[in-house]
């Protein structure tokens, strides 16, 4: 239980995705404009890598490691998450519209987010087993939204701020991420 | 039985108080050959015209009626000949429609309204009285007394404003020394009319004079004296409630909601004239003040005198104005001529001299906090400025910015310099805008058939508070 | 080889669960969505009427709007639109706003010295934000800042002025002007009347000397109808306009073409404005910029 714990801690804090790994930059930056849509983001951030983390896993488990084509694993993961958030869109259409419309532009643009493939790719690295790796992805998410979330609130303020010109837009935006990505620092040394 | 400080509202501020006119006894102007009164001198539609131009008419004739429940009639301030509907500047810098009255010279009064008795004739005898009379509340806001006195809530408890806390105006304290008994019938008259029992009258500490006058009228006419803590803004209307009685009014609410109906003294003295003598409304005094005004002074001036003439009655000036405020520096109106009327909520002519009037440039806002120290409404000033500096009007308004009072204390007290209030101004009339077209699209949409009617959203302000 | 083999296969099992999901679960998702949604201009300035233009897209695939409401696509974009759609397109006369005022600093005189926030609308609310005539324009922007396209200057003159060839008469300046002065005219027509105050003769001239004095020498010098005087203001009848040699009837250089500059007046003198005031009068000098 307690490895658990200092996973999901340590996903959600001290090595937060975007935060510590620098992964998932681009929808940070790109959706964090406004809290309500930082808030979609996030949800389906953590729907689709705890999918793609539970699906990942079993397929490096059953198939890769057993043929010993692990160094194929990048080309099949991007392949299998994106095939995965495809199918998920066209379901989510056909069973809820109020959720399909909600999360928008952002499930596919999941397909293209690293920290979908990172988590996966650290998943097999470490050698976690299919729930440990399903937890773990699935905390890594909620870090992730935890970081978008904070930062859209962030911005949000700053939108009301006397920004320079010349650092208007993108570069106030990633010298306040470098600002939070400092404060999560703090955090190291929490769960061993 | 004088109840001294009873409650703090929270924040103010403690300008100077300047009053320096408070010695100068309330003197009659003289006669002047024209005056020009606007159609509109309150909050609500105008009136509408009832005399035709060429007509001659006497001092005291109605001019125009009211043109709905929210509105005051007009009366002549003198006898004389009617000009044709031309326009005057008004003290918002805009164009408003006016009368002309040539004044013959003699000054004959039309036949007053016969006399009432403040306690014993019937509320609604009274209140038809404060309606023909053409009374608006007289400290700033000018919304049409009558409506004021029928409230659709309960009311147990009627306050007199004689707090008087705008630095500079001494108009009040003056009237409160010089005719007591009249402000106290018409006080009378108004407890008849909303049939209330406690009526208070709150006066700031730095009169002791006034206090004492109406101390010592208070068992003659059953009210209250309240001795209330000097400080800026004591007599806004929602401040004094809660200072008096100790309620608070709610947010979006109306002092009626508490049970309270607040009624400047300038106002009862125009009531108590309306009942007693039954002349109606058509002067006031007004403080002509000022560092450049040779003589600062108290007069009794009818409405449609202009500013000009106005400022020469006290002397002239000593040396060139840079600002002209109608009312009081705090919340007061700035005006660039002085063709402009005084109406009659006019509480006051300010002038400012050239060394007194800093000129700065605003600065970003710090963050300090000191605005939300100093509002009386506890808003927060410096974030609301800051909505609405980038235009997003709709987080003002999550910010209660409709709640604002706008009496000043914020920008007073900032030391960026950053016009809060008139940012607050700009984001509330933004919201009132949005707020109406949203309540006539759900009418259009409610409506069975929809009329195409053309709705022009008018960019008037909230009625403000009473602040003086 | 393996490899070659698990992807391959990894690939068609894919295909065949999104080829099947599709299939059997799939929505249906109109294409003309998505094909007139790449033609819009994507400003989402709101000019036809829906909130944005992918509201409007909808809208129009729906059948709740017609197409041609769109104020900035030219005729190829809508003919194309027209043509996903199975609709005839229908011609929108192509519009442009015009800040109908002469009252530059030239021209108007100012009253006072406004020092406050730099916004039409909270000028307008103190004392009319300085400026002499009541319907002149402030000149401080916020039609600029409103206009998504960037066809709004403001000029070193002092006043607004809408950029001919970048105006797509989607009329957001004209619903924030606090004075109403901004007017969407049809971009054909060359002609306008350079003024908006309805005031008498005698108060324009004291306030502005690039006022309309409504001297009718234009309705004169036009063919009957072609020019309208309400009061001391000639409008121009945009349904009938008249020639663009009628401006040189215009004594007050108030009816001029679209482009054509506001002249200066040869004897440019600060505007004095000293207000008439009682008997002993105290001379108020607002401070003029």
């Amino acid at each position: 239980m307690g490895e658990y714990i200092s996973l999901i801690l340590g996903a959600i804090l001290v090595n937060n995705f975007v935060l510590s790994r620098i992964l998932g930059i681009c929808p940070f930056l790109g959706v964090s404009k406004k809290t309500s849509t930082a808030l979609g983001m996030g949800g389906a951030v953590i729907f689709v890598m705890t999918l793609a983390g539970l699906v990942t896993s079993i397929i490096n488990k059953y198939v890769l490691l057993k043929y010993n084509i692990s160094f194929m694993r990048t080309i099949v993961f991007i392949l299998v998450i994106a095939a995965l958030v495809q199918i998920v869109e066209i379901l989510l259409q056909r069973i809820s519209q109020p959720l399909y419309k909600a999360l928008g532009i952002f499930l596919p643009l999941i397909t293209t987010n690293c920290a979908v493939l990172g988590s996966a790719i650290i998943c097999s690295d470490e050698m976690y087993s299919v729930v440990k790796s399903t937890v773990f992805c699935c905390a890594s998410a909620i870090g992730f939204a935890l970081a978008l979330i904070l930062f859209s609130s962030v911005r949000e303020k700053l939108e009301l701020a006397k920004v320079p010109v010349p650092l208007k837009g993108a570069a106030i935006a990633l010298l306040t991420a470098s600002i939070l990505a400092m404060a999560f620092m703090g955090f190291s040394g929490l769960g061993g | 039985m004088s109840t001294f400080l009873q409650k703090f509202f929270y924040g103010g501020i403690h300008p100077d108080d300047r009053k320096v006119s408070k010695e100068s006894a309330i003197q009659e102007a003289p006669l002047f050959p024209t005056y020009t009164v606007p159609l509109s001198m309150h909050i609500g539609a105008p009136a509408k015209p009832v005399v035709k131009p060429g007509e001659t008419v006497l001092k005291g004739q109605l001019l125009a009626e009211a043109g709905g429940f929210v509105s005051a009639p007009i009366h002549s301030p003198t006898s004389g000949k009617v000009g044709p509907i031309a326009s005057c500047v008004g003290p918002m810098g805009n164009l408003i429609p006016c009368f002309t009255i040539t004044s013959d010279g003699n000054d004959t009064a039309a036949e007053p309204m016969p006399a009432l008795d403040p306690k014993e004739s019937s509320p609604a005898d009274l209140k038809k009285r404060v309606g023909d009379a053409g009374i608006v509340g007289m400290g700033g806001a000018s919304f049409p007394t009558l409506v004021k006195l029928s409230p659709n809530k309960p009311v147990d408890t009627l306050i007199l404003n004689g707090v008087e806390c705008e630095p500079g105006l001494t108009a009040d304290h003056r009237l409160m020394l010089e005719d007591p008994e009249t402000i106290l019938a018409g006080a009378t008259a108004c407890a008849t009319i909303l049939g209330v029992k406690n009526v208070y009258v709150g006066i700031e500490a730095n009169k002791p004079d006034a206090i004492a006058k109406m101390q010592s009228l208070a068992s003659k006419y059953g009210v209250q004296v309240c001795e209330l803590r000097v400080r800026y803004p004591q007599g806004a209307e929602k401040q004094l409630i809660y200072a008096v009685t100790g309620r608070k009014v709610p947010t979006g609410g109306l002092p009626m909601d508490v049970g309270c109906v607040v009624s400047n003294v300038g106002s009862c003295a125009a009531i108590g004239e309306a009942v007693l003598q039954g002349k109606p409304l058509y002067e006031r005094v007004t403080t002509v003040t000022g560092r450049p005004v040779v003589n600062p002074s108290n007069w009794r001036l009818r409405v449609g005198t202009t500013y000009g003439q106005a400022i020469a009655l006290a002397g002239g000036v000593s040396e060139d104005p840079a600002k002209i405020i109608s009312g009081g520096p705090m919340m007061g109106f700035t005006v660039y001529s002085l063709d402009v009327p005084i109406m009659k909520n006019t509480s006051g002519i300010l002038l400012l001299g050239p060394e007194e009037l800093h000129q700065f440039e605003y600065h970003p806002c710090i963050r300090c906090g000191r605005c939300n120290d100093h509002c009386p409404m506890q808003l927060m000033p410096a974030t609301l400025g800051t909505t609405a500096e980038n235009a997003r009007y709709d987080l003002a308004e999550a910010w209660n910015a409709t709640d604002c009072i706008e009496c000043g204390c914020c920008s007073y007290v900032c030391p960026s310099h950053r016009p809060l209030v008139q940012f607050i101004r700009r984001a509330k009339a933004d919201i009132m805008t949005r707020r109406r077209a949203a309540a006539a699209a759900a009418k259009a949409a409610a409506a069975p058939k929809p009329e195409p009617k053309p709705e022009a959203p008018k960019p008037a302000d909230a009625p403000k508070p009473e602040a003086k | 080889m393996t490899p070659v083999i698990v992807l391959t296969v990894i690939g068609i099992l894919l295909a065949l669960a999104i080829g099947l999901v599709l299939k059997f679960f799939g929505a249906e998702v109109d294409p003309k969505v998505e094909q007139i949604g790449a033609l819009m201009p994507g400003a989402n300035c709101g000019g036809c009427g829906f909130a944005g233009c992918n509201d409007y897209v909808n809208a129009m695939v729906e059948g709740r709007a017609k197409p041609g409401l769109c104020p900035s696509m030219n005729k190829s974009t809508l003919a194309k639109v027209s043509e996903i759609l199975g609709v005839v397109a229908e011609e929108k006369e192509p519009r442009m706003a015009v800040v109908c005022c002469s009252g530059d600093d030239n021209h108007a005189h100012r009253s006072a010295f406004y020092n406050g926030v730099t916004d039409c609308t909270t000028a307008n609310a103190v004392a009319g934000g300085g400026k002499a005539c009541p319907y002149g324009c402030l000149g401080m922007g916020t039609c600029a800042r409103a206009c998504p396209f960037g066809a709004i200057e403001i000029t070193s003159a002092g006043i607004a002025k809408v950029h001919r060839e970048i105006c797509v008469g989607c009329g957001k300046c004209v619903a924030v002007c606090p004075r109403h002065i901004i007017k969407l005219v049809p971009k054909k027509v060359d002609v306008h009347v350079f003024c908006n105050s309805p005031e008498p003769f005698k108060f324009k001239k004291g306030v502005c000397t690039g006022a309309c004095i409504g001297c009718r020498k234009c309705v004169r010098a036009s063919k009957p109808g072609q020019m309208n005087i309400t009061g001391f203001l000639a409008s121009v009848n945009y349904d009938d306009a008249p020639d663009a040699s009628v401006v040189d009837a215009c004594p007050a250089k108030c009816l001029r073409l679209t482009d054509a500059p506001n002249p200066v007046p040869v004897h440019a003198s600060a505007p004095s404005l000293a207000p008439t005031t009682g008997k002993p009068a105290p001379a108020i000098e607002p401070a003029t910029k």
